[in-house]
């Protein structure tokens, strides 16, 4: 009786709480039944009968398998499609990233290449898990709580020919690699600001080694913008992930272009113009390194460039996020 | 894959709609997991019980099956009976699975008299 208590166990552990003790109960009166009906062809309860039944009923795995159904996956096939888009515009941006990173640490410092490249190796065997686990969390617990699932396929319940969306002008299209590049992008920068917005600055090199860098922002203050930087690039990456969805120019998609931009110039407005967010030496450092000199006229134009950086950083960010908008509303409202 | 595993695939996929029709038929009396296993057997239609338990329990909660432990035997037993919504969906069934008997057996008993079609 040891090997059907082990049958048993092995095949309800297999399973949810809730059902295990209903099951059990069942699967022993099978195994007695299949027992005795053996019995009854003229023999005795064995033990090479009782593994004789246990064969019958195959593994403990694939009859765990048969009581739960159909469901033991993860990611069905509703969302396995974007789920791989996802993941490898993922992976790909966190590639890069990596790459990235090794690349610029060892031009600055090639002395100590051994050490980028241990470094490049530890950050890849821990950040492509770690991108991989979030996506896939996420998609699971779509897949759990299956809100997408159930619309779509009552979407396709009610299909009708009628419901064929036209094909969309090509000028109103949204090629998939643009969006794409995008969110690589912001991930690239999110990398940057995240773990080395030092080097975010002029490289200072003597005799062709690296020296230092003379920041553009002001260290001391910058992990306090550092959070809202990042929300930033996430609502970024949020709106072109819309566009990739959409693959074409809708009302709908100006309106929420126009409102992430919006809130994303107010941040950037604010965060800019604030006395604190640029580096307050930055003049004294470029002294200090013997790139511009007091009371010479590069000093002069130097200092000019610096005081006007941040309202020319406010206009570029302006003008691009409104191209941005303007280029959707032209492209929807194209024939 | 050979010839023998794709009859076997395909078969396997003929029986599993099959199988579910079968064990509807005997339910309007009250039967328990390794009774119906032997009634089947006996009629023809072999089941292994490790895809019967699972179906039967698939049908409960289906609503197709009402059940209801028996704990005056030896051991205890689940028994299993068609519900109003069984019975109702059994004879539909049942009049699908005429369609398609009739259908098929036109196809396959008749297949070399109308090559051209009707067009």
């Amino acid at each position: 009786m040891e090997m059907v208590n082990r049958y048993v166990y092995a095949v309800t552990q297999r399973l949810p709480q809730s059902q295990r003790e209903d099951i059990a109960i069942e699967l022993r009166g099978l195994i007695e039944d299949m027992l005795e009906e053996r019995v009854g062809d003229g023999g005795n309860n064995t033990d090479k009968m009782v593994e004789e039944v246990l064969m019958e009923l195959g593994s403990p795995r694939t009859m765990a398998h048969k009581y739960r159904g159909s469901k033991s996956y993860l990611i069905g096939p509703e969302l396995y499609e974007s789920f791989i888009l996802v993941l490898k515009i993922v992976l790909i941006s966190v590639g890069i990233t990596l790459v990235g990173a090794f690349a610029i640490k060892t031009v600055i410092n090639p002395v100590e290449i051994l050490d980028h490249f241990i470094e490049f190796i530890v950050s890849t065997v821990t950040a492509i898990p770690q991108a991989l686990g979030w996506v896939t969390l996420g998609f699971a617990l779509g897949e759990y709580y299956g809100g997408f699932k159930a619309g779509d396929l009552k979407l396709d319940k009610n299909w009708m020919p009628s419901m064929l969306p036209p094909i969309p002008h090509p000028k109103k299209t949204i090629k998939r690699s643009e969006p794409i590049i995008a969110i690589v992008f912001y991930v690239i920068l999110m990398g940057m600001f995240g773990f080395s917005s030092n080097y975010f600055g002029i490289f200072r090199f003597s005799d062709g080694e690296f020296v230092g860098v003379i920041p553009f922002l002001n260290e001391a203050k910058f992990p306090e913008y550092m959070p809202f930087l990042l929300l930033l690039l996430a609502l970024f990456i949020v709106k072109e992930c819309l566009k990739l969805i959409s693959g074409k120019w809708t009302m709908k998609l100006v309106v929420c272009t126009t409102v992430v931009n919006l809130v994303a110039l107010m941040v950037v407005y604010f965060m800019i113009t604030s006395q604190s967010f640029w580096n307050p030496h930055f003049m004294e450092g470029l002294m200090n390194a013997g790139i511009v000199e007091q009371g010479t006229e590069g000093y002069e134009i130097m200092e000019t460039i610096w005081k006007n950086v941040t309202g020319a950083t406010v206009i570029i960010f302006i003008v691009a996020l409104l191209w941005d908008i303007v280029d959707g509303m032209i492209k929807v409202r194209k024939k | 894959m050979n010839e023998q595993e794709h009859i076997d695939k395909l078969m396997l996929e003929l029986r599993r709609g099959t199988i579910t029709i079968g064990v509807l038929s005997q339910l309007s009396s009250p039967q328990y997991g390794y009774s119906l296993v032997t009634l089947l057997d006996e009629k023809g239609i072999h089941v292994e019980p490790g895809t019967l338990y699972p179906l039967l329990r698939r049908l409960e909660k289906q609503g197709l099956l009402d059940s209801s432990w028996d704990t005056n035997e030896a051991r205890p037993r689940k028994y299993y009976v068609l519900s109003e919504t069984g019975k109702s969906v059994y004879e539909q069934l049942c009049v699908e699975w005429q369609s398609i008997v009739s259908s098929l057996n036109d196809l396959i008993l008749n297949k070399g008299d109308d090559v051209n079609g009707d067009g």
